[in-house]
């Protein structure tokens, strides 16, 4: 367990995440981002394409920006499980020593990442908010802290690869350039059906709501109390999308996918309406970039306020309602069909 | 093949959230001033960990990585029902990040013969979710992670989890030994029953194992962890306007000054 030479690893790469012929989002949003890192350090950018037949998804990688894409092509690698995936990674890793590694913070990206930081002895830091690399090309991953309005930043000096996980929307997926061009590399499959771990018995996936793309949304948290009626009220009225905090999410209010936040989603609406919360950092984060934010809070000293262009100390189960019939009177079509 | 299961439960004490303060000249948590709890994800791990138990027999064994005093999380384990517990605690382990945590947690449960190790999704204080999958893969055990139900099959050796996976669910069996991160708030915790809580917090002592006690002394601590932390600053404030209203006629008319959609323009695409 010896110190590596950092200098013999370079690269990065990111982890291309597919369910069959669908590829996580993240996955486009990490190759941008991944390029603006690999352009700094003066690196390759790589994608790593596990799976089976996923050759177009290899294609598509180079188009959303990779110099190059890796491929393991095998039928033990679909569906995803983390102990065939993990042990074709570390024998990637050992191969090509990567510097970088990027993985979507998805359910899968966090059960894949933590499997495989740990037979590299690899650096993994989770939910990154922000990445950059330093004069000697060394990974900054920053992420805020516990509790606090400070931001941490994760090193990792003397470990490769430096790797990190981010949740979706974080980042920004550059349109794809079909005209691009790279080289597809397919990889020898080191894993065996009979050498793994688990069996996939049974697999149950429809459309997951998508909160990133909205232009205007509304956040209920710990303030609603389990009610959400009057945050998918005044979603309505906005033709908006409802989203949630955290602590909301936690009580299982309302699904995990329409969390927003450091361990949920980033999103960058015109509008983004904070009812009944706080404004932890962590929430903060997830919607830092929306254009104007407006907060209900019956706490006058929550720190939201300190964060929103329009708040107003209240009720949100009068507020919203009021908000709502004032919404559907003005923007009622005067001329009907 | 004996088909009672020895259980594992990790569990770790952390700041209680809500009390958590900050000090204002640093930025930074003041840790001291919060009462020490048992991490809220951990209750959901300990339940699943007993009602595995009573379902499959044998027995649940707590595990903890911390302080001398984090003793009191195991108490907290063994008032709702765990048969023991084993406290991992020497200033060897100061500054380990979650490579060599997840290795220590790994070698106590091979130690105890796991067949079955139960964690929380993730801690309340640096919720990185890394250690159940971290050490899985350090005893090349299998892994169920985002775990909302837990269907065992002792005569098969084989424990089936339904994982929560984005946009709906699998169902996954794994062979033993099995690493399981059971999901935040899927179950509901028992509460304490008064004579075991009293047994827990009175009669019962934990097992204390130093880091040599597992041989992974020249392998934990802030030295040999990959990650440090290499800075805190605060988070960039993104600048607003920062107006208070009076009634929901301000907001509205504020929010409107802003947001097109809101003046009734309506435009040919709406």
């Amino acid at each position: 367990m010896t110190d590596v030479d950092p200098d013999d690893y370079s690269d990065v790469w990111v982890f291309v995440e597919v369910h069959g012929d669908e590829v996580a989002s993240v996955s486009w949003e990490l190759l941008s981002e991944g390029r603006r890192l690999a352009d700094e350090k003066g690196e390759d950018l790589v994608a790593l394409v596990i799976g089976e037949d996923v050759t177009e998804i290899a294609e598509e990688a180079v188009a959303y920006g990779a110099d190059r894409a890796l491929v393991a092509d095998d039928p033990v690698f679909e569906p995803y499980r983390a102990d065939p995936y993990g042990e074709q990674f570390r024998h990637l890793v050992e191969e090509y020593k990567p510097d970088v590694a990027l993985i979507g913070g998805t359910h899968t990206g966090r059960d894949f990442a933590g499997r495989v930081a740990v037979p590299t002895h690899a650096g993994l830091t989770a939910d990154c908010t922000e990445l950059d690399v330093d004069d000697d090309g060394l990974l900054l991953a920053r992420r805020p802290t516990f509790g606090g309005d400070a931001m941490a930043t994760i090193k990792c000096e003397t470990h490769r690869p430096q790797m990190a996980t981010v949740r979706p929307g974080v980042f920004d997926a550059d349109e794809p350039d079909y005209d691009r061009e790279g080289e597809i590399e397919e990889t020898e499959v080191v894993v065996e059906e009979a050498d793994t771990l688990s069996r996939v018995l049974e697999r149950s996936v429809g459309d997951v709501a998508d909160i990133t793309d909205a232009d205007v949304v509304v956040a209920g948290g710990a303030g609603v109390e389990g009610d959400f009626g009057p945050i998918e009220d005044l979603a309505d009225a906005l033709d908006a999308e409802v989203a949630a905090s955290r602590a909301a999410v936690d009580e299982g209010w309302i699904e995990a996918a329409r969390q927003v936040g450091q361990t949920g989603k980033t999103v960058r609406p015109d509008l983004y309406v904070a009812a009944g919360i706080s404004g932890a950092v962590q929430h903060l984060e997830g919607m830092n970039d929306s254009e104007t934010v407006v907060a209900i809070n019956s706490d006058p000293n929550a720190p939201i306020f300190e964060h929103a262009d329009y708040g107003i100390v209240g009720d949100l189960f009068e507020v919203c309602p009021a908000l709502a019939e004032m919404i559907r009177e003005e923007t009622r079509p005067e001329v009907t069909a | 093949m004996t088909t009672e299961w020895t259980i594992v439960v990790c569990v770790k004490q952390v700041p209680d959230a809500d009390e958590v303060s900050i000090d204002p000249q640093t930025g930074t948590l003041n840790r001291a001033d919060a009462a020490a709890v048992m991490n809220k994800p951990d209750l959901n791990a300990v339940e699943a960990a007993l009602a595995l138990r009573d379902e499959v027999g044998g027995e649940v064994i707590a595990v903890t990585m911390g302080p001398p005093w984090a003793d009191e999380v195991l108490q907290t384990a063994v008032g709702l029902g765990a048969d023991d517990g084993v406290l991992l605690t020497d200033k060897a382990f100061a500054g380990s990040d979650t490579w060599p945590t997840s290795l220590a947690l790994a070698r106590t449960a091979e130690e105890l013969d796991a067949d079955v190790v139960i964690c929380g999704e993730e801690s309340t204080d640096s919720s990185t979710g890394q250690v159940p999958p971290g050490m899985a893969a350090h005893n090349g055990w299998a892994q169920l992670t985002y775990v909302e139900d837990l269907e065992p099959r002792p005569e098969d050796g084989e424990l089936v989890a339904k994982r929560d996976v984005e946009g709906g669910y699998e169902r996954v069996a794994a062979s033993l030994p099995v690493v399981v991160a059971y999901e935040f708030g899927e179950n509901e915790p028992r509460v304490a029953g008064l004579h075991r809580k009293i047994y827990a917090e009175t009669e019962f002592e934990p097992r204390t194992w130093s880091a040599a006690d597992i041989g992974v002394e020249d392998e934990v601590g802030l030295d040999v962890s990959p990650t440090q932390v290499g800075g805190m600053d605060t988070a960039d404030p993104v600048e607003r306007e920062r107006e208070r209203v009076e009634t929901p006629e301000e907001l509205f008319e504020a929010m409107a000054e802003d947001v097109d959609r809101l003046r009734g323009e309506v435009t040919a695409d709406d």
